[in-house]
């Protein structure tokens, strides 16, 4: 594929004082694709978006959107625009205002017919239509997410920036606009970049996810790749739920690898990276990939000592002699016998290939990962 | 050439400080910024020590310890107090205050706490009709000798007989004239006005004194210098409009800008006009020919005073010639008093700022009362003042 | 209802005592502005309404002839509404820069410094302040630093400019102060969000900074307006007293011709003008930032 990543990172670096906030990053984001930059606090995902957005400058390397390099490209020359966290509305304006505030920037100057009309369109297509004269102060929260996101909309950037935009919403709110972003960014077509370090979230609305981790990205890809087939330990614990087990190599064999459990028991597992005889590993078993069944069969032998009925699935706490507890998830399915209870003994089983196996690290396997250029081929 | 970059300074930075010393304590100029501050309140507890040494002759009465006196900036010897103090154990705390009309105002409000005070000629009438002041027990002044005053000075002390004031010094109302910067010789009123519209342009200062900056502007047609004359007043009013563009400033406290050379030419009280001319000999003071003001500053006493014994005491310690006569030299104002002439220095007496010749004190006039409180002149200041 | 009317009325009970403590908490307070700002405030409405006495001061009487008098001072007035506004202006133009960088740019641990530093002068007597002011541009100060370089007979002293300059320096902080709070509880996201809506950093000064900092300014505004009102001290002294507004009037009224009743009245009329200002400025400073209310500091 050729065209130009709407988004691009060679080699950046930030640095406040003697703190790397961002170390070395290369990245490229597509067009048109709704990108989610995924990690916890501190990792240097929104410093990554605030230098797309130009309120702060690489240390080092470059940052290019559209092909172009934007060193010294204050923020209000850039095609971009930002939804800022809590959304950074002018209390001074009504709703309409602050939504042609970017357009009355233009230049050439648009005419006020044109701008009002522009205006008219963005707050339909945030269904804020008629709220034009609003305080900004007389909004709920929902309604400010709107005014903001119609309020960058406008503009017709190039990418949309969205800095955590949801944190401030609840559960049933967040899970609306969720859906309504992604249906947003379908229509309308252009890059959206997401900031949030909600995994779900991430999941849920992006094409893509960029996982990061100490300043480095751990691994871009779609959420399932992400999910299933994780890069490093800290991406298969950081993203969804997941069993960790640690256990030494017992044996190699292709891209497979035998590890024994502290108990004695020995896993098949697929390893994620090279891996030597004797070396210390961890095991990543989602909790959907484990099987539970009366005991008799299967690879562990547990207790069940909590249990949490979903619906459609259920959760059980699994004590393990010798391992600890596990997390499992098992459908719920029609014609399937009953639950287990608490204090029942279970035996459980999983799929083979489930298990992955990752070099045990003390950092959850972050500084292992070689500087290296990530694509995504779309 | 080993000159400093201080040598070429106005000021050296000591000075500097030493004259906003000056200020702080009031001391610049009679009727001064203290004034137009109405903070008329700058006072200093003179003689701090404690020296318990009554004098027989005040034994007889208790005097207390403290009192305190309202008077002009500048105005006495230090020393005086001090003395006065080691002589009769009462510290004497000085109130400096920049016009007549706020010790007016401030003993008419009551609780002033003064118990001896230094008002000019032409409020005694206003104070005693107002019955604020005490009839003078002259038994109690036995240094006061009426005789060796000149009677010139004394007369508006004395009303219908009785003794409510008596005389510290008198002075007069001229001008100063920087004359290495005017170099005309000038010698009348009339001079001084048309010279503040020629070469004096933007130097010259009048005062923020209806009574003096009107009646000096009277003496520039010959009119009496406490006209109450509508036409008269006119025409004192039309000359100070025509003038006013052309003025460094209306303001009473003159001495630092004649110092400092903004100023080149500035009505002037004896006293300011002495010290100016000790200081920088260039700094002339004139009389204008055709008359102008004369004026006596006398010590009186509240009704209220809080102490009146040791009021009369001070007083009557101040009428010593011999205390008397430091406290001329100190402010430079001439004495009313034949006793403290003869002890003064002959190059005091031959100084003819503060002797001037007879012919010169001939046409000068006392301020009326009626000029102060008339408020037609009041109003006339307010039009040249606002112009 | 026996039960209901117990109710209510141990509600009144409730709500009286609840009154009663309310009364006894606010009336040191209440005690205070009625002692010394509604009794003095009474005292000079019913000296305007008299005579002056023959040899000055007040005499009782019911006329409004003082305030029919009041065209004789309209000069001063006149001076005083120019001076006010005209000062209050420049002082902004000084202090808003200060203020801002103050807020702004200024370094974390230099800010509360910087801020002593402005204050500081503060504690010294504006009168102390404007003598020294008298010193450095009068004839023995700045322009004898500049006579020695060449440039002669050069008059600082008792100009416009000098008025200007000492009103500047004198109310400074006053102006710089409310600002500052202002600024300082900007949003600093607020100028992102204008920077990357496509505001060039003058618009985001003047659509956002500016009106956001507006209660600052007008607070700020009005307390040195209201207080150049009175002023008279700083046109004496640096202005030569050529130049005659309202405080003039007053100190002259009180002190020297001792006309108490006039004074009174121009004092009154005063205080009117100047509650005029504040509900003006208040209006201003609500219609053009959205904010609810002034904040005094």
């Amino acid at each position: 594929m050729t065209a130009v990543p709407d988004i691009e990172f060679r080699a950046v670096t930030k640095r406040y004082g003697a703190v790397t906030a961002v170390s070395g990053i290369d990245l490229a984001i597509p067009p048109s694709a709704f990108v989610a930059l995924l990690g916890p606090s501190g990792c240097g995902k929104t410093t990554c978006l605030r230098m797309i957005g130009g309120f702060e400058q690489p240390s080092e390397g470059q940052v290019l959107i559209r092909g172009r390099d934007m060193a010294g490209t204050p923020p209000y020359r850039r095609p971009v625009n930002m939804v800022f966290q809590q959304y950074a509305l002018f209390p001074h304006l009504d709703v309409e205002e602050n939504i042609s505030y970017g357009l009355r920037q233009a230049r050439p100057r648009l005419s006020s017919r044109e701008i009002s009309l522009k205006a008219g369109e963005a707050l339909a297509m945030v269904q804020l239509a008629g709220y034009g004269r609003r305080k900004i102060h007389e909004l709920s929260g929902g309604q400010q997410q709107r005014v903001a996101l119609a309020r960058a909309l406008v503009n017709k950037p190039a990418v949309l920036l969205l800095d955590e935009p949801l944190a401030a919403l609840d559960k049933k709110l967040r899970t609306d606009m969720q859906i309504e972003l992604q249906n947003l960014q379908r229509e309308i077509g252009i890059t959206f970049v997401l900031v949030t370090h909600d995994q779900e979230e991430a999941l849920s609305m992006s094409d893509f996810v960029c996982v990061m981790n100490g300043g480095r990205v751990v691994q871009l890809g779609q959420p399932s790749e992400v999910y299933d087939e994780p890069a490093d330990l800290f991406v298969a614990d950081f993203v969804g739920k997941t069993n960790l087990l640690s256990g030494k190599v017992a044996g190699l064999s292709g891209e497979l690898v035998d590890v024994a459990l502290a108990d004695g028991t020995v896993i098949s597992a697929r390893k994620r990276a090279p891996l030597s005889r004797g070396e210390a590993v961890s095991i990543s078993l989602r909790p959907e990939s484990l099987s539970l069944s009366v005991p008799g069969g299967g690879s562990l032998k547990g207790i069940v000592r909590n249990r949490i009925f979903l619906g459609s699935t259920a959760e059980y706490a699994i004590e393990v002699q010798g391992i600890g507890s596990l997390l499992a998830r098992a459908d719920h399915g029609i014609g399937r016998g009953s639950l287990f209870k608490p204090g029942e003994p279970v035996a459980i089983g999983f799929a083979a290939g489930a298990p992955l196996a990752f070099p045990q690290t003390k950092n959850n396997g972050t500084n292992q990962r070689e500087d290296q250029h990530v694509e995504i081929l779309s | 050439m080993s000159k400093s970059y201080r040598d070429g300074l106005p000021i050296s930075p000591e000075k500097f400080v030493d004259q906003l010393m000056r200020l702080k304590r009031g001391s610049i100029s009679r009727r001064d910024f203290l004034g137009l501050t109405g903070l008329g309140v700058a006072t200093a507890v003179m003689a701090r020590e404690l020296g318990m040494m009554p004098t027989p002759a005040f034994a007889a009465e208790n005097l207390g310890d403290r009192m305190s006196i309202a008077t002009w900036p500048n105005y006495h010897d230090p020393q005086t107090f001090e003395n006065f103090k080691a002589e009769t154990g009462v510290a004497v705390e000085v109130n400096v205050f920049g016009s007549n009309e706020e010790m007016l105002a401030k003993l008419q409000a009551g609780g002033s706490g003064w118990s001896l005070f230094v008002p000019t000629n032409y409020t005694i009438s206003t104070y005693k009709k107002l019955g604020i002041i005490e009839a003078l027990d002259m038994a109690k002044l036995p240094n006061f000798d009426g005789s060796q005053e000149d009677a010139r000075f004394t007369a508006e002390g004395t009303i219908d007989g009785t003794i409510y004031a008596v005389p510290k010094n008198w002075g007069t109302t001229g001008f100063a004239v920087n004359t290495k910067k005017l170099t005309k010789p000038m010698s009348s009123w009339k001079e001084f006005w048309d010279t503040a519209m020629a070469e004096g342009d933007g130097r010259t200062m009048v005062h923020d004194y209806q009574l003096t900056t009107i009646g000096n502007a009277l003496k520039y047609y010959g009119y009496s210098f406490n006209s109450l004359k509508q036409d008269e007043l006119a025409k004192a009013e039309e000359l100070l409009l025509k003038v006013k563009p052309h003025l460094f400033a209306v303001s009473s406290d003159y001495q630092p800008s004649m110092r400092s050379g903004d100023a080149w030419m500035t009505m002037c009280w004896t006293n300011d006009g002495a010290q100016l001319n000790r200081d920088i000999p260039e700094i002339a003071y004139v009389l204008g020919k055709e008359g102008g003001e004369i004026w006596t500053d006398f010590y009186a006493i509240p009704k209220d005073a809080p102490n009146k014994p040791a009021g009369y005491a001070l007083l009557n310690y101040l009428m010593n010639p011999k205390v008397a006569v430091k406290e001329h030299l100190a402010n430079g104002a001439p004495s009313t008093d034949a006793r403290v002439n003869a002890l003064l220095p002959k190059e005091v007496l031959d100084n003819p700022i503060l002797y001037p010749a007879a012919d010169l004190l001939k046409p000068l006039e006392f301020g009326a009362a009626a000029t102060l409180t008339d408020p037609g002149r009041a109003e006339l200041m307010a039009r040249f003042k606002a112009a | 209802m026996p039960a209901g009317a117990e109710t209510a009325f141990s509600m009144r009970g409730s709500l009286f005592r609840k009154n009663l403590l309310t009364a006894l908490l606010l009336a040191p307070a209440a005690l205070w502005l009625v002692v010394f700002l509604v009794l003095p405030f009474v005292a000079i409405a019913i000296f305007s309404v008299g005579e002056r006495a023959p040899e000055g001061g007040y005499q009782a009487a019911l006329t409004f002839a003082q305030y029919a008098n009041l065209p004789a001072r309209a000069t001063a007035f006149w001076n005083t509404m120019v001076l006010a506004p005209v000062g209050a202006f420049a002082c902004l133009i000084v202090a808003y820069p200060v203020a801002y960088y103050l807020a702004l740019r200024a370094p974390q641990r230099w800010r509360l410094i910087l801020l002593a530093l402005i204050v500081i002068p503060f504690w010294t007597s504006l009168l102390m302040r404007t003598y020294a002011w008298m010193y450095i541009l009068g004839g023995r100060g700045i322009p004898a630093l500049l006579a020695y370089v060449g440039i002669e007979d050069l008059r600082l002293i008792n100009t416009p400019g000098a008025v200007l300059l000492g009103i500047v320096y004198g109310y400074l902080p006053l102006m710089i102060l409310p600002i500052y709070v202002s600024l300082e509880r900007l949003d600093r996201r607020l100028l992102e969000a204008s920077a990357d809506l496509g505001a060039t950093p003058l618009s985001t000064f003047i659509g956002v900074t500016l009106r956001l900092s507006l209660p600052g300014v007008m607070t700020g505004f009005s307390l040195v307006m209201i207080l150049l009102l009175g002023e008279y001290l700083i046109p004496t002294l640096l202005g030569g007293g050529k130049v005659f507004f309202i405080g003039n009037a007053l100190v002259d009224l009180f002190l020297q011709s001792r006309n108490w009743p006039f004074g009174s009245a121009i004092a009154i009329t005063l205080v009117l003008v100047s509650v005029v200002v504040l509900i003006v400025a208040n209006r201003i400073s609500t219609r053009l930032s959205g904010a609810r209310r002034v904040d005094l500091i």
